[in-house]
């Protein structure tokens, strides 16, 4: 009998310590998985602060004021130019700087262009 | 022959099963441990991010680090030294002498070969199949804006500490934030466009340098502030002509005619003076031995507030001389003129005055003349002059609060008089350059002698300003521009005042800026104030 009970805690001894191991391992397994992982996040999180600083690097308003005058032929508005979506006539409503009423704020002067044989 | 063993046998043999299998699971677990665990995986990443980017009011990237790498090269197992340090001097673009020399130093088991390369040069370096190099990874800051912004926005040295600017004042603040953000109040848009603008009107006026700068005045924030010559912060070195100087808040200037705004407040606030009042100008103005010039010709009677709007320095003098020099010195303390202004910038400057505060430092100071103080200090005085008469601190740090005036300074009858008065000098005087259609453009003129040397003042140099406030009915942001040394051209008749240098600067600066900064230009037209006081 107590031959029987010895070898039965031998037996779980050895089941404990197959156990134990067979956990550790996992853990292991996914503690590498973890770095793996982790190590993969940091390495695109660089990238992607690599290619955010690009990117604010090409779309900068002195970049993008370049293409734009070189390609676009744009330039700057005078302020007359502009306005709000406040004061822009709502539909169906008279628009008002038609019917002989002067044209707020239109004290800027546009320049004669050559092409106005001006 | 076949014996069975004794029980004491059998127990032996166990034990030394039992102690072998012991020591084998010993010797598996120092094997796993010290051959087989730094293959179990990659390493953990390695932390490279020591500061916070710094970003624009609306979140556009400043200043970021970047992951880079230093370089070393143990020279012991280079078969060829002088191949090998040619072949890294090409990729990174170190000395190759210095590399050469440092591989035949026996002292040196690494050399440094070269700090924060990027992935580009680290490609071209293992493309050089070299064996015994070392990549330490680290961080190096980088600046996508470059030279717009690198007086204000500062630099970091090698090893990542602020060494000016805003990467000094703000150190606590990003190295807190390390791998976060912290907002500044500048905004990307509007420092581009001062730095554009200056940079043009100091080429086409051909001065020796420029500087701007754009101020919430009820807020304290600075959107803008711009410095030029500037300098590259991404190479970390000074190119001929370049200037790591903030003039904005690290020099002090006799700033000439803008002071008079001071005069024409501290006049209104002491109730001596009437818009409507004729004062005697003439040819000279007597004080003791001295004799007070115009810079231009005026007529023999100007009305008080003709003498802002024509920038008359006889009929400043004599307000001045009004309140005396016990109350103008008051006054100006009040407005924080006379000690450095503090911000979160570093550079700052400690203004200069008579120290003896007599009767002509009186009329000299009421026309800006005698007393030095850095731009910077000046605008924020400004924008307590024209926010209602509160005082505000300037701030490089994103403010949730819009409206962060403090103490009255000044009363708010006067803050609405100065409005108007500054309003009636770009629409009758001598700021007609600044003025935008529909934004209600106020400002003052100011064209200040440049003093050399020797502290005489340079024949014809001048230090030429204009500072705007708009809209003028209930103002929201501060211009200042200044031009140092510019020269007139054929379209300004050969005049370099500041009427026609610096004002348009500004007018063309709050063109482009007004519109981004949401200001509508449906201003109505302000008059000036009528029977006050």
């Amino acid at each position: 009998m107590v031959r029987i009970l010895n070898f039965f805690c031998v037996a779980l001894m050895g089941f404990s310590i197959l156990a134990l191991y067979h956990v550790s391992e996992k853990t292991r397994v996914a503690h590498v998985q973890l770095n793996q992982v982790t190590a993969t996040i940091a390495k695109e999180r660089g990238a992607i602060g690599v290619l955010e600083t690009e990117w604010q690097h090409v779309a900068s308003p002195e970049r993008v004021q370049q293409l734009a005058q070189s390609k676009l032929g744009m330039a700057d508005s005078a302020s007359a130019q502009l306005s709000s979506f406040e004061d822009l006539p709502r539909r169906g409503a008279d628009p008002a700087p038609l019917n002989n009423t002067p044209l707020h704020n239109a004290s800027a002067q546009i320049p004669a262009t050559p092409e106005s044989g001006m | 022959m076949n014996e069975v063993p004794t029980v004491f046998q059998r127990r032996i043999i166990i034990g030394a099963v039992l102690s072998i299998a012991a020591f084998a699971l010993v010797g598996i677990r120092l094997v796993h441990v010290t051959l087989l665990k730094s293959l179990d995986g990659v390493r953990a990443a390695e932390q490279v991010v020591a500061r916070a980017d710094l970003t624009d009011r609306n979140g556009e990237l400043l200043a970021r680090d970047l992951p880079v790498k230093d370089l070393y090269a143990r020279p012991k197992v280079f078969w060829d030294k002088q191949e090998a340090a040619r072949g890294l001097a090409e990729a990174t673009g170190a000395s190759e002498t210095r590399l050469l020399n440092g591989f035949n130093n026996a002292k040196n088991p690494y050399v440094l070969v070269a700090r924060q390369i990027t992935p580009d040069t680290e490609a071209k370096v293992m493309h050089l199949g070299l064996p015994g190099l070392e990549f330490e990874t680290g961080g190096k800051r980088y600046y996508p804006d470059g030279r717009n912004a690198a007086q204000v926005i500062g630099v970091t040295d090698p090893d990542n500490n602020g060494v000016s600017g805003l990467e000094l004042g703000l150190q606590d603040e990003i190295r807190a934030a390390a791998g976060g953000k912290v907002a500044t109040s500048i905004d990307t848009r509007v420092q581009y466009i001062l730095a554009h603008e200056v940079n043009a009107a100091r080429e086409m006026f051909r001065a020796k340098a420029g500087a701007g700068l754009v101020m919430d005045v009820n807020n304290g924030e600075v959107l803008g502030m711009v410095s030029i010559p500037n300098f590259d912060p991404n190479t970390r070195r000074l190119s001929p002509g370049d200037s790591t100087r903030n003039a904005i808040a690290q020099d002090i200037y006799e700033l000439g005619s803008v002071f008079k705004i001071f005069s024409f407040a501290l006049g209104f606030e002491d109730r001596t003076i009437r818009l409507d009042e004729s004062f005697p100008i003439g040819q000279g103005y007597k004080i003791g031995k001295h004799t007070i010039h115009e810079a231009e010709r005026m007529p023999a009677t100007l009305l008080g507030r003709d003498i802002l709007a024509q920038s008359s320095n006889i009929g400043t003098a004599q307000i001045a001389l009004r309140s005396g020099g016990v109350r103008q010195r008051e006054f100006l303390t009040h407005l924080g003129l006379l000690r450095p202004v503090q911000s979160e910038l570093p550079e700052t400057a400690r203004p200069l005055y008579p120290s003896n505060w007599g009767t002509i430092e009186t009329a000299t100071v009421g026309f800006g003349h005698g007393i030095s103080v850095s731009p910077l200090s000046f605008a924020t005085a400004t924008a307590t002059v024209v926010n209602g008469g509160r005082r505000i601190s300037p701030t490089f740090i994103k403010q949730s609060a819009s409206d962060l005036r403090g103490e009255q300074v000044i009363k708010p009858q006067t803050s609405q008089a100065m409005r108007d008065l500054l309003r009636y000098v770009v629409t009758d005087g001598t700021g007609g350059k600044a003025d935008v259609p529909g934004y209600d453009v106020g400002g003052k003129t100011g064209s200040a002698q440049v003093p050399g040397p020797n502290g005489r003042y340079i024949p014809h140099a001048l230090r030429t300003s204009f500072v705007a406030v708009f809209p003028a009915h209930n103002p929201r942001y501060i211009v200042f521009v200044t031009l140092d040394q510019p020269h007139g051209t054929k379209e300004t008749f050969g005049f370099a005042l500041a009427g026609y240098t610096a004002a348009p600067m500004a007018g063309r600066i709050i063109q482009r800026v007004a519109p981004l900064l949401g200001v509508p230009n449906n201003a109505p037209p302000t008059k000036l104030a009528s029977g006050y006081p």
